[in-house]
């Protein structure tokens, strides 16, 4: 029989745990809302600049010549960038280690198999550990902000992969980002993002917070276009105002930038709505802990209650037989 | 149903400004106001400060104000991503005079010294003058 005063212990080091999980449960609804905000203002624009660069790119591609560097598919240089978003902080579930095992899977079906080699920009501490499991290089490590506002939380970054691309250092960057697609459904995703390509591996399509029900590939995009009225016969005759060079050199950095903007916001609002889950699962788990101490508790008592009462009763009883 | 219209979306990364049936649209470009009916070939171009006039499909107007962005053009749709931009009916007078007010009381004192911060506020007053700008033809229209 376990010592009264034992359980006494465990049932309040749990009570404190319990605290402390809802205080971060709190904590990160509150974050969570704010993160949840902030991507859903942006989406739309997010997805109609991708919806353009695609177009843009397709339209280019057809004319036999690209007008832009970003634009353009390299061959020879065999060596592809991803950025991994990732949370500064565990206690969030499976948050981080899906995405990074997402990450490795969309690396061994794609890059492995043609003997590519993987830089990894990590985005977030915990994106370290793409080095720690499976060994990547990480060529660069970028601090996280918990809640981002301004795209200018994650330009260093595009413009690190801007450079490097132009640099001809790789020819391929993708992101590895965990999309918000509700409170409770987050999905990791691998999203292209140069050179801007509609021929590229349909995985890598990424039109954001679509349910993971509704296939973003070629035909998505195609049926868009559809709905759009270019019909095939009038693609790449775009006209360019003032020329395609200014236009394309002033329009698609900033769009990658707010690619990646929005693919930071959705894996922030992914993290926060993550970790209030498993901290209210936490919780919940001490409630039922504490609950199952107070019983044993209780029967401990009154087991000892009981045994000292026989134990008096019995000597009552001999001391009268005497 | 009229089928010459156009799918106008006007969006800034804050948020989606406008989403209409449209027939037509006038925007301003680098290189000038351009004006963009049903049928129009595919444009990419980049966007000026100014003034957006719209046509909807009911034949009312719409004015909004822009600062800088880009626009394509796509047979039966237009997209705008812009940096900034407001419906005019949103826009607050007073506020916009003041600002732009205070944006030349600012430019006054470093004139001289800064070229990237007069610049910065040669922007700002553009951007507020568009913005009146935009208000009063709004009031003209709907006279």
């Amino acid at each position: 029989m376990p010592n009264t005063k034992d359980i006494q212990r465990r049932i309040k080091s749990i009570n404190s745990t319990k605290k402390i999980t809802k205080a971060m449960e709190m904590v990160a609804a509150t974050k969570m809302r704010r993160a949840i905000e902030a991507v859903f203002k942006t989406r739309t624009y997010a997805n109609l600049s991708w919806e353009t660069v695609l177009n843009l790119s397709e339209s280019l591609s057809e004319n036999g010549e690209s007008f832009h560097p970003l634009l353009s598919k390299k061959n020879g240089v065999n060596k592809t960038a991803m950025i991994v978003i990732t949370s500064n902080r565990g206690l969030c579930g499976g948050f981080n280690s899906s995405i990074i095992k997402k990450a490795h899977e969309s690396i061994q079906l794609h890059e492995a198999k043609q003997n590519r080699g993987v830089d990894i920009i990590a985005v977030g501490k915990k994106a370290i550990d793409m080095y720690k499991y499976y060994g990547y290089h990480i060529e660069a490590n970028f601090p996280k902000a918990d809640v981002a506002y301004k795209v200018s939380d994650i330009s260093p970054v595009a413009k690190i992969v801007l450079d490097e691309f132009l640099n001809k250092k790789y020819d391929k960057t993708v992101v590895a980002y965990t999309d918000f697609i509700n409170g409770s459904k987050q999905i990791p995703r691998v999203k292209q993002l140069l050179p801007v390509d509609l021929f590229g591996e349909d995985e890598y399509f990424g039109i954001m917070g679509q349910d993971s029900r509704v296939g973003i590939d070629k035909d998505f995009i195609e049926e868009k276009r559809d709905k759009h009225g270019v019909s095939s016969g009038e693609r790449g005759k775009y006209e360019f105002e003032p020329s395609p060079q200014e236009v394309l050199d002033e329009m698609i950095p900033r769009l990658i930038e707010v690619q990646l903007f929005q693919a930071l916001l959705e894996s922030n609002a992914s993290e926060h709505s993550a970790r209030m889950a498993s901290m209210h699962q936490a919780t919940d788990a001490a409630k039922d802990m504490v609950e199952e101490l107070t019983l044993y508790y209780n029967k401990a008592r009154q087991a000892t209650i009981t045994s000292e009462i026989s134990e008096i009763s019995a000597g009552a009883n001999a001391l009268q037989e005497e | 149903m009229n089928n010459k219209t156009i799918k106008f979306e006007i969006a800034t990364p804050e948020r989606q400004v406008l989403k209409e049936e449209i027939i037509q649209v006038s925007l301003p470009t680098k290189q000038g106001e351009i004006t963009i009916l049903p049928g129009h070939i595919p444009l990419v171009a980049i966007l000026d400060t100014g003034v957006i006039g719209i046509t909807k499909k009911d034949g009312y107007h719409d004015i909004l104000s822009l600062s800088g962005g880009f626009v394509e053009v796509l047979k039966r749709k237009v997209v705008i991503l812009a940096d900034i931009a407001e419906r005019a009916e949103e826009i607050d007078v007073e506020k916009a005079r003041d600002a732009k007010e205070r944006a030349k009381e600012g430019i006054k004192d470093i004139r001289q010294s800064d070229k990237e911060r007069f610049a910065e506020i040669n922007a700002k007053i553009a951007k507020e003058l568009t913005r009146t700008k935009a208000v009063k033809r709004w009031q003209n229209i709907n006279r």
